[in-house]
């Protein structure tokens, strides 16, 4: 393990700390066991939105904490689910009397722990309820679609909630809005490289050093196949017709795209994969209105991408529009 | 006498004192077939509700939620989510009341197995701690003293050991040795035999 860290037990607090001396106007760590991060000025008098997950990942999670995206999110190792106690404490500084949404990328320990955290919020009075991203168009078939793991869609769920929470939306209407921007995200990755998690010290999974696997999840789970690497464009072709098998674009629908590092890919590389996808999308029709290129959701030092689409209608494209104030997020 | 936040302290005391041992033997039945981490998960949570049970509040519902959030606290495991499933949802069946009946023990019983099963995904004759909580509903339907409750939840929780030892596990980790798991005692429904063992009859 060659990395710039102390103590593998201490990593995840350590970074949390240099988040909240970095940003000190808009990260603060909060919670019995400092494992709940929070906006330094809570919001008032809207609708609280919390999300929280494994670690390793940034800015997903806690990263997109912000006035236009989370009031407050619960940390946990890297690769694993917090427990349930600092997504109650996360709860309960988002709520200013209007409830609660909890924006929950799918994953067994993730999702058990969220339900249990609302059942607490409800015995205190709170009204918290999910909303569940799954948008891995490689991690289980259309018919399976609510196995899916949740990637780097949680982006947009979490910017289009967050700014429906700002603009005084009701608890329902912030999650009817989240939901529908999770139905519409479709997200598949590509992995040239493993990551490390410093507490096992090896990387996670092996790969040749000329072999790519498409569709492979976050934390090194399986995807679709391993292949040799081609061209940029070659691979970006496979991609998008895993998303558009998927879902086939109409000539006409408007969509934005995320293209997203995985923590190893140069940004160079990350608008190579833009250019063909671009092409490749306007070619069958499609109108790409909101464009973004950067390391959005990560999965440590692993080299590679992945590629999220969401299909736009004139609400979902105010509210991710709207102005944030998040450190990874330019307007 | 009723069942209260007393009860509850008073059974988490107990327990707590003898869970060195018990935890010792769970973790070596449980590194024959799982991960090896139940003990570790039944000491860690018992010492822990341990340490809150003076700040527990005489809300039934409220001292079995806060027990829940002490035992999530320690543990991550898939036991202590469970056990933690199980007070809840006896927790929010009992909220705003000081009081429960002894006879209504076994139905507070019944709401913690069926949370367990509905969050768990696991089902009854699968071999795992709710096939032993089964057999004590049925046992201590109807009864109405804590005495002779224990001593037929005691009796029942064994007669399940028994009677699974020479069946499959059909979930979890376990179901992976499937086979070899064929006359070994679950891990899960020897800690319900001691547990309930270890409550104090009063």
């Amino acid at each position: 393990m060659k990395k710039l860290i102390n103590n593998p037990d201490k990593y995840v607090d350590e970074v949390l700390e240099g988040m909240a001396l970095t940003y000190p106007d808009i990260y603060a760590i909060g919670g019995a066991t400092g494992r709940m991060l929070h906006r330094v000025t809570p919001a008032q008098d809207k609708v609280g939105v919390v999300s929280g997950g494994g670690f390793g990942h940034i800015p997903v999670f806690a990263g997109y904490i912000g006035e236009g995206f989370l009031d407050a999110c619960a940390v946990g190792d890297v690769f694993a689910s917090p427990d349930m106690n600092p997504m109650l404490e996360s709860i309960k500084f988002a709520d200013k009397g209007k409830g609660v949404l909890c924006i929950v990328a799918n994953y067994g320990g993730d999702r058990m722990n969220f339900d249990m955290a609302c059942e607490m919020a409800e015995m205190d009075d709170i009204e918290a309820i999910k909303v569940i991203v799954a948008d891995d168009v490689a991690s289980a078939s259309k018919e399976e679609a609510k196995k899916r793991r949740g990637v780097a869609g949680f982006v947009y769920v979490s910017k289009i909630a967050g700014a429906a929470a700002a603009k005084g939306y009701t608890l329902s209407q912030v999650a009817d809005v989240a939901q529908k921007a999770s139905d519409n995200c479709r997200s598949i990755g590509v992995a040239l490289s493993s990551c490390t998690v410093p507490q096992a010290g090896k990387p996670t999974f092996v790969i040749a050093e000329d072999e790519i696997e498409i569709g492979m999840g976050i934390h090194g789970e399986p995807g679709v196949g391993r292949s040799k690497i081609g061209t940029v464009d070659e691979t970006v072709d496979k991609m998008l017709s895993h998303l558009l098998a998927d879902r086939p674009a109409q000539a006409g629908d408007r969509m934005a795209i995320l293209v997203n590092g995985l923590g190893g890919t140069p940004i160079e590389e990350l608008y190579l994969i833009l250019r063909r996808a671009k092409a490749q999308l306007e070619d069958v029709g499609v109108k790409l209105e909101h464009i973004r290129v950067g390391n959005y959701a990560t999965s440590m030092e692993m080299a590679g991408a992945s590629i999220t689409l969401m299909q736009l209608d004139d609400e979902l494209e105010t509210l991710l529009t709207a102005d944030a104030v998040c450190p990874f997020w330019e307007n | 006498m009723s069942f209260t936040t007393k009860s509850i302290q008073n059974t988490i005391s107990e327990i707590q004192q003898v869970v060195d041992p018990i935890g010792a033997e769970l973790n070596e039945l449980d590194g024959r077939l799982g991960d090896g981490d139940l003990g570790v998960t039944m000491i860690n949570g018992f010492n822990n509700m341990k340490s809150i049970i003076d700040d527990m509040p005489e809300d039934l519902g409220q001292a079995l939620f806060s027990a829940a959030k002490a035992m999530t606290a320690v543990s991550g495991s898939s036991f202590g989510t469970l056990m933690a499933t199980a007070l809840m949802a006896a927790g929010k069946a009992t909220k705003g009341r000081e009081a429960a009946e002894w006879s209504e023990v076994p139905e507070l019983l019944q709401l913690a197995q069926d949370a367990m099963i509905s969050r768990g995904g696991a089902s009854l004759g699968d071999k795992t701690l709710l096939d032993s909580l089964d057999a004590v509903i049925k046992a201590t339907t109807g009864i109405n003293d804590p005495e002779e409750m224990q001593k037929a939840a005691s009796n029942a929780a064994k007669e399940a050991l028994a009677e699974f030892i020479n069946k499959p596990n059909k979930i979890g980790r376990a179901r992976v040795y499937a086979e070899k798991s064929i006359g070994l005692e679950d891990p899960g429904m020897v800690a319900i035999c001691r547990l309930v063992d270890a409550i104090p009859a009063k």
